[in-house]
């Protein structure tokens, strides 16, 4: 897990996963555990700040490691960098279990709510990581750089856990007007910048 | 409006979507425009991908060892249910499947005490390593409600909920060990799809059955057996690996 693995090695192995026939699995076996190795510390990570408790994000990478033995067939056709395509896959997982949640209990909130100041204070500065990102990644990630600490973590909170407005006025503790203007004005200029890398 | 022949409000309104603020009628209407235009669609796959990238830059962080031994053992019971049954695809399933059958087993089984029937599967959690102990709790309508592992290694009881039973806002769900001494408390359970309980294993061995019993919030005062009705019951069988 030390050195990263370079996009075709990661497609290399998806590849062996959807190739598998019904008798002669071992080899896809073998892929999925490589893979596992060379990304579960990744989709872990997000799961974690998805869903913000361990148990609970270990049972989402456990979900998504099997969504993707399940339809590693569908790769392919998803034209995505490997490892962008595997972190959808996690953060629907890591969605299907917050709404599963929210329905069954209403302090849903009062959890996400600790987790969210303690990951706002601790890792405004750069909280994001590009060891193995892709090139698109690559240029996300330099353009959120040129956001404020504070517009970066409601932009990238309002896609991960797939938050309103609202929501992430309730969670990040901070008045409606106010997020409306982080987001509009993040988009901004995330979109000018992006508009101009990509 | 055309919003295709304004670009700047089609690439934020594209960028919004993707980011997943833009909500309600908004969203519905930028939708039907995405179906009836390619240069809306296209721009709404560019900021798609382009926000997908979010998800490859948090921190790496460790899980621990037991999610790959999870994931393997999953995929092989899988692949050992598969001659049986090939549509199985996923944990969910795998209990869709379990369910099923076990209503099968209940025609078939037609004329035998209905009441707080019995029934067990182990089949697929076998492959499961250290899960010990199995119980399918099931109720009057003779249908399984409740999956329950034990697993004394890391003294975790786990609880599925495979049915379609939820109980009120105001009411908890109890499990209860059933020894000849009388009923024991091991938890009352949260309202999610699957819960996670601590026991010890000899709070769990000799004991020939589990129930869930219907309590008022949060369980009855410790020390008191049950107040409220028994509604889900199973034998407990521990599984030789």
């Amino acid at each position: 897990m030390n050195t990263a693995p370079s996009d075709l090695e990661l497609i290399a192995l998806i590849e062996r996963i959807a190739a598998r026939t019904e008798g002669a699995e071992r080899d896809a076996e073998l892929a999925l555990k490589a893979l596992y190795d060379a990304t579960a510390g990744k989709l872990y990570g997000l799961a974690l700040r998805v869903v913000s408790s361990r148990d609970h994000a270990e049972d989402v990478v456990q979900e998504a490691y099997l969504t993707i033995w399940r339809v590693a067939g569908d790769y392919r056709a998803a034209l995505s960098p490997p490892l962008a395509w595997m972190g959808v896959i996690t953060r629907s997982r890591a969605l299907d279990f917050l709404r599963r949640r929210a329905s069954e209990r209403a302090d849903l909130h009062t959890e996400l709510d600790e987790h969210v100041s303690e990951t706002v204070a601790g890792n405004a500065p750069n909280p994001m990581d590009t060891a193995q990102a892709s090139e698109q990644a690559w240029a996300l990630h330099e353009c959120l750089r040129k956001l404020e600490g504070k517009q970066r973590e409601a932009v990238s909170l309002a896609y991960l856990r797939d938050l309103s407005h609202g929501e992430l006025a309730e969670q990040l503790k901070i008045p409606l007007g106010t997020v409306k203007t982080w987001i509009r004005r993040g988009l901004e200029s995330l979109r000018g910048c992006m508009g101009s890398l990509a | 409006m055309n919003i295709s022949k304004n670009p700047a409000l089609l690439d934020h309104l594209a960028a919004s979507y993707a980011l997943g603020t833009l909500r309600g009628g908004a969203r519905r209407r930028f939708e039907s425009l995405a179906r009836e235009s390619v240069i809306v669609r296209a721009q709404a796959l560019i900021w798609q991908e382009r926000m997908a990238a979010m998800t490859e830059l948090e921190a790496q962080q460790s899980p621990s060892p037991n999610v790959w031994k999870r994931i393997e053992n999953l995929v092989q019971a899988q692949r050992a249910q598969a001659a049986a049954a090939p549509a199985v695809a996923g944990l969910s399933a795998m209990l869709e499947t379990m369910r099923r059958n076990l209503m099968l087993w209940r025609t078939a089984a037609v004329g035998a005490a209905l009441t707080c029937a019995v029934t067990l599967m182990v089949l697929p959690w076998q492959a499961a390593p250290k899960v010990e102990y199995v119980a399918v709790l099931a109720g009057e309508s003779a249908q399984a409600n409740i999956l329950v592992t034990f697993d004394p290694g890391n003294k975790r009881l786990t609880l599925k909920r495979v049915g379609s039973f939820q109980e009120d806002e105001g009411k908890s769900l109890q499990l209860w060990a059933l020894p000849a001494s009388g009923p024991q408390s091991l938890g009352v359970l949260g309202r999610d799809a699957q819960v996670r309980l601590t026991a010890l294993e000899n709070q769990i061995q000799d004991v020939p059955a589990l129930a869930i019993s219907l309590e008022p919030k949060g369980g009855v005062p410790a020390g008191q057996g049950p107040s409220g009705p028994i509604l889900f019951k199973g034998a407990l069988l521990k599984t030789t690996l």
